[in-house]
């Protein structure tokens, strides 16, 4: 109960201007909604602590700004992130059509990170351009696990947000395991060669 | 933590006792910081004494630092008496990292947390706290009134935060006030009466108490004192402080309280070995349900001298086996723990159904026997959590003989003393647990009677009576021991002493009046007795054993309900950190510059403002790979500052283009945008656009470009310039490039006419305004007389040589004009293999000062000084020499270089060539 948390992880959101990266944020750390468009004019970020299987992890989450001319500015913000949520908009094509880019872009600036892609604005059908069979053919292509969210109606934005975390966290989890066997086979050899030692003398 | 916390210099001190007067005396005191929903404020906490009485006053200060009695107001005060609790809790902290320790302060239902550093000092006033608090509790007579303490108490407290309070409002001036009604009766209500109503705190501290939601009630969060956080008075508490709060305060709201039935007995057995069955004793027949938990204590297990000299002995083994073989039919019990000292052993099983319940499970004895010290008296205790509530049971055989009714006392308080479980940090103590439970053979007699008439009383059944005889009644009474503990009413016989095998007196020549030597009491909540007994069916011993059922209430926590509210609190934590990250709102995310000329700086300004809750210390950050935060024809006035929650900061931004940054504008390998990035220390960063629209200059350009050049050069449009300024030979042109840029020719001609007989030319400043002028007209080509003084013109012409984007002697050929500086010869050949232009620019400049020197009657110019002015301007070194000019070895290197361009140039003054 005293433990202020268990793991800190960095997730980074982005995604074209006014996909609503800012309204993802905001649904998901302060439950809530506004219908006013402010544009991001640079990188902010807010924090949630949630429970995943059993542990604490607090989420330092970065919104950044879509706009083009801020790319090279924004793109120095993805070192040290644990996870990227790369946000489209599902009326607009365009925002899924530039998915890619920002795939690559996230391959350019990061080593290796988890990531996740999501369709926001899936509230209404009628305005309803990228078919979730298409951006589910291209996820998997990548891939990638796809979501389809409403900030606005508060649709899967929570789930999607645990699904990224638990997988920062399972990886986290698997380079741990990784380095203990590999500790251990040193401390194995290390064991091995100073019997030897002994042999020689 | 509290940095400051860990010395109380002398000026508090004695600003406390000034505040307290003559009636009472300050025994201790300590800062802490106060942690209030979420916050955490500084305190000063007082533990005063007035005679026997004790206090605990919370102190206010109206500065960081205590000078004097008027710095002080008392927020809280609390008489220490029965109902007041000072428990320090260390669970969960690194004691070796520093951390912080919280004291819980509990009066009735108000509960304060306050924050301590893990110090010795800390430990130190806990303890005295908790030594008023025993020294209360032993009192005896009527209840203390505190009249005294009620002096202190504020009564008049303005509804603002503390340190607004100017000296007239300072609550101490009520002390002794008339508000000080007569017969008001403050036993229940004594901590209402002990606090202002109008305290922030007192009004938080009561939602609480009515179990509203503090979590919900979102006001509290207007409330947080901005001004003060501002000031660092106040910074937001650690989030495991809130979280610690949060959940003690709403600890009923997620735990359940669940009954468990508790069987404690206690016999001893006069060294005899188990040969009869227990069931009697454990299980009769009238205990329809089992028991969650049995307690069984044994004294006098072995009385041979090996069990005491070697602590071993085979009827461990043997009564535990007959304890084990007489428990409750009707449940399964597993053995949570064994310990004995010498005759003394306590044995615990719990319903196997519960042992997960079980944790923290410790064993520890003490003896208070031959010396003191030995274990043939003295007791043996376990410890655990059943489940969230602490319980601890104390099995224990207290001195012997009628007359030792005070050594009793006093192995009762050494034990107390003395058990401690050590492995707990910090160790805990008897006293740290919630239920206690005391059983044995506590030798306690019945005094003032002779045998006959205690027998007589024994056989009327009139217990009560003897009761009054009885030591432990009295002791108890007079809180000479078991202090705060509770015994049932005793409604059997006496259980010592019999005639072993039966259950006859004592028929031994000593006669002793009977005693109930053996007993049962209990200290804490929701624990209520179901049965006090005793089994005289069982015949071995010359005691017969005592047994107690209890029902306990034990706390449960509902992981459920404990999950939703913990993540309740998270929530609200995360969202608080979120509204305390830093917050501005910058007027305007772009600036824009209209127009930029050469060297006319032009400013604009933005206007941050801290629109958050915390200080914001925000700084313009370099981006990527730059080594400058914003670029070099841009300055930002301040760069870096501190804006206090509420107020503003405003920036200067100057654009101001010099003979550095005008080529790369000029040629539009660069332009006038930046993007800024306006970082919040500890938050987010802003991106802020500057926009500007450089117009081209003749300063600043390229000789090859110039004298392509035949109209001034705002006339030349922006994609020609480019080329001018990139390929200039390549482009092909009607018109032969002039031999020099008609600008210089321009300067030169004017100067040669006005000028030649100018005294200080070179020498004397020109106005900047002036030179603006002239650069205007040389670049709109404005066919008027050159506007400004001569010496204007001058300065115009060393900036314009100093502006070209190469120098006139470029800089590929700079290291080999310097090495050459003192052959003249060399320095010929070196001019004349320079590119065309270059090389008449040169030497129109040689030729015009040596015209100048002709005059040097009038204008008082000697070689010397020309040399070392152009030599100078007209030979520069390359860029990237971005060596420190204040290092020592490089200031020389530059001026021995300064001194070859001088020489270089004067060899053309003095020579004809």
């Amino acid at each position: 109960m005293s433990r202020e948390y268990d793991h800190l992880f960095k997730l980074l959101i982005i995604g074209d201007s006014g996909v609503g990266k800012s309204s993802l944020l905001l649904r998901f750390a302060d439950n809530t909604f506004s219908g006013n468009y402010i544009t991001t004019i640079g990188v902010d970020f807010k924090i949630r602590t949630i429970e995943v299987e059993g542990e604490l992890v607090k989420l330092q989450i970065w919104d950044t700004a879509g706009q083009e001319r801020f790319r090279t500015i924004t793109s120095t913000y993805y070192r040290g992130t644990h996870g990227v949520i790369v946000v489209y908009d599902v009326t607009n094509g365009e925002s899924f059509a530039n998915v890619k880019r920002w795939l690559h872009e996230i391959e350019q600036n990061c080593d290796v990170v988890n990531r996740i892609l999501v369709g926001n604005k899936n509230d209404d059908p009628d305005r309803k351009v990228v078919l979730t069979e298409d951006s589910q053919r291209f996820a998997d292509q990548m891939g990638i696990q796809l979501f389809e969210t409403s900030a606005k109606e508060n649709i899967n934005v929570e789930k999607m947000f645990n699904a990224i975390t638990k997988m920062v966290l399972n990886t986290k989890k698997e380079q741990k395991e990784r380095q203990q066997q590999n500790r251990e086979s040193t401390v194995k050899l290390q064991r091995g060669s100073q019997r030897g030692k002994k042999k020689c003398c | 933590m509290l940095p400051a916390a860990i010395m109380m210099d002398q000026q508090t001190v004695s600003a406390i006792q000034g505040f307290l007067g003559s009636q009472a005396k300050c025994v201790t005191s300590i800062e802490a910081g106060l942690v209030r929903d979420w916050v955490k404020t500084s305190r000063i906490l007082v533990l005063v004494q007035n005679n026997n009485e004790h206090g605990l006053l919370v102190f206010v200060s109206s500065k960081p630092n205590v000078t004097s009695t008027a710095d002080l107001s008392v927020e809280k005060a609390f008489p220490i008496n029965e109902h007041f609790k000072c428990e320090i809790d260390t669970s969960g902290i690194d004691v070796f990292a520093g951390a912080d320790v919280y004291v819980k302060v509990t009066y009735q239902k108000q509960k304060l947390l306050f924050e301590l550093p893990f110090s010795p000092r800390t430990n130190t006033f806990v303890a005295e706290v908790t030594r008023a608090a025993e020294a209360s509790s032993l009192r005896v007579g009527p209840p203390p009134s505190f009249t005294w303490l009620q002096a202190y108490v504020p009564l008049n407290v303005p509804h603002t935060l503390w340190f607004d309070l100017s000296d007239d409002n300072v609550s101490h001036h009520s002390v002794g006030s008339t508000s000080l009604k007569s017969g008001l009766a403050f036993d229940d209500n004594f901590s209402e009466l002990m606090t202002s109503d109008n305290w922030p705190s007192n009004t938080e501290l009561k939602k609480s108490d009515s179990q509203e939601s503090d979590l919900d009630n979102s006001e509290n969060f207007g409330n947080i004192p901005r001004q003060s956080i501002a000031m660092g008075a106040t910074p937001l508490a650690a989030r495991e402080s809130v979280v610690k709060l949060q959940m003690t305060m709403r600890e009923e709201d997620y735990t359940d309280l669940q009954n468990f039935r508790v069987f404690i007995g206690t016999w001893n057995v006069n060294g005899q070995a188990p040969i009869i069955s227990l069931e009697d004793w454990l299980a009769p027949k009238s205990d329809l349900l089992p028991p969650d938990l049995y307690v069984i204590g044994f004294q006098e297990l072995d009385l041979s001298k090996e069990a005491f000299l070697f602590n071993d002995t085979p009827r461990e083994e043997e009564w535990l086996h007959a304890v084990s073989n007489a428990l409750h039919p009707e449940a399964e019990y597993k053995k949570v723990k064994l310990v004995r000292l010498i005759g003394m052993m306590l044995i615990i099983f719990v319903q196997v159904k519960h042992v997960d319940c079980i944790q923290n499970v410790a064993a520890e004895t003490v003896g208070t026997g031959i010396m003191g010290k030995m274990g043939n008296k003295g007791g043996v205790a376990v410890r655990f959590d059943l489940h969230s509530t602490s319980v601890c049971f104390i099995n224990c055989h207290l001195a012997a003989h009628v007359e030792e009714f005070e050594r009793r006392n006093q192995d009762y308080s050494d034990i107390c003393a003395r058990l401690v479980f050590n492995q707990f940090k910090p160790p805990k103590f008897i006293k740290d647990h919630q239920q206690i439970y005391w059983l044995g053979d506590m030798n306690y007699r019945i005094m003032d009677l002779d045998t006959d008439q205690v027998k007589g009383l024994i056989d009327k059944q009139c217990y009560p009576t003897l009761l009054e005889h009885d030591q432990l009644t009295i002791q108890h009474g007079f809180k000479r021991v078991f202090v705060g503990c509770i015994e049932g009413p005793v409604r059997f016989p006496p259980t010592y002493k019999y005639d072993p095998g039966t259950n006859d007196w004592d028929s031994s020549e000593k006669n002793r009046p009977p005693a109930w030597c053996d007993r049962i009491l209990w200290k804490g909540e929701h624990i209520s007795q179901l049965c006090y007994r005793s089994h005289p069916s069982l015949m071995i011993s010359d005691h017969k054993p005592v047994s107690s059922v209890f029902e306990v209430g034990i706390k449960v926590v509902d992981n459920i309900k404990y999950r939703k509210i913990y993540e309740e609190v998270m929530k609200k934590l995360d969202k608080l950190e979120n509204e305390f990250l830093p917050q501005v709102t910058v007027d305007k995310m772009e600036v824009h510059f209209e127009r930029v000329t050469f060297i006319e700086p032009v400013s604009r300004f933005l206007t941050i403002a801290n629109t958050g809750q915390v200080p914001v210390q925000f700084e313009f950050i370099k981006k990527l790979n730059d080594t400058r935060y914003c670029k070099d024809w841009l300055n930002i006035k301040p760069y870096m500052s501190f804006i206090m929650p509420g107020e503003k900061c405003d920036v200067e931004l100057e654009v101001y283009v010099d003979k550095r940054t005008a080529f790369k504008l000029n040629s539009k390998q660069d332009t006038l945008d930046d993007i800024l990035v306006l970082h919040l220390e500890g938050g987010k960063d802003l991106f802020i656009t500057v926009q500007g629209a450089y117009i081209p200059s003749c300063f600043g350009s390229s000789l090859d470009a110039l004298v392509r050049m035949p109209f001034p050069i705002r006339e030349v449009p922006t994609a020609k310039l480019i080329d001018l300024e990139t390929h200039p030979k390549e482009i092909k042109a009607k018109e032969p490039p002039f031999e020099i840029p008609k600008e210089l020719w321009l300067l030169i001609d004017h100067l040669f006419k006005y000028g030649l007989t100018k005294e200080d030319l070179f020498q004397q400043p020109g106005l900047h305004q002036e030179i603006q002028q002239v650069l205007e007209k040389l670049d709109t080509g404005k066919p008027e007389h050159m506007p400004g003084s001569v010496n204007s013109v001058a300065e115009a012409l060393l900036l314009f040589l100093e502006a070209l984007a190469d120098s006139v002697v470029p800089t590929i050929f700079y290291q080999r004009c310097l090495d050459c500086s003192n052959n003249f010869i060399l320095c010929k050949q070196v001019i004349f293999q320079l590119p065309q232009v270059h090389r008449n620019v040169f030497l129109y400049i040689m030729y015009f000062l040596k015209e100048l020197l002709h005059h040097s009657a009038y204008n008082k110019l000697d070689p010397n000084l020309l040399a070392t002015v152009f030599g100078s301007i007209l030979l520069r070194a390359p860029p990237n020499d971005d060596l420190d000019i204040n290092l020592p070895g490089v200031r020389r290197n530059q001026q021995l270089a300064d001194r070859k361009k001088a020489t270089f140039v004067y060899h053309f003054l003095m020579n004809d060539w």
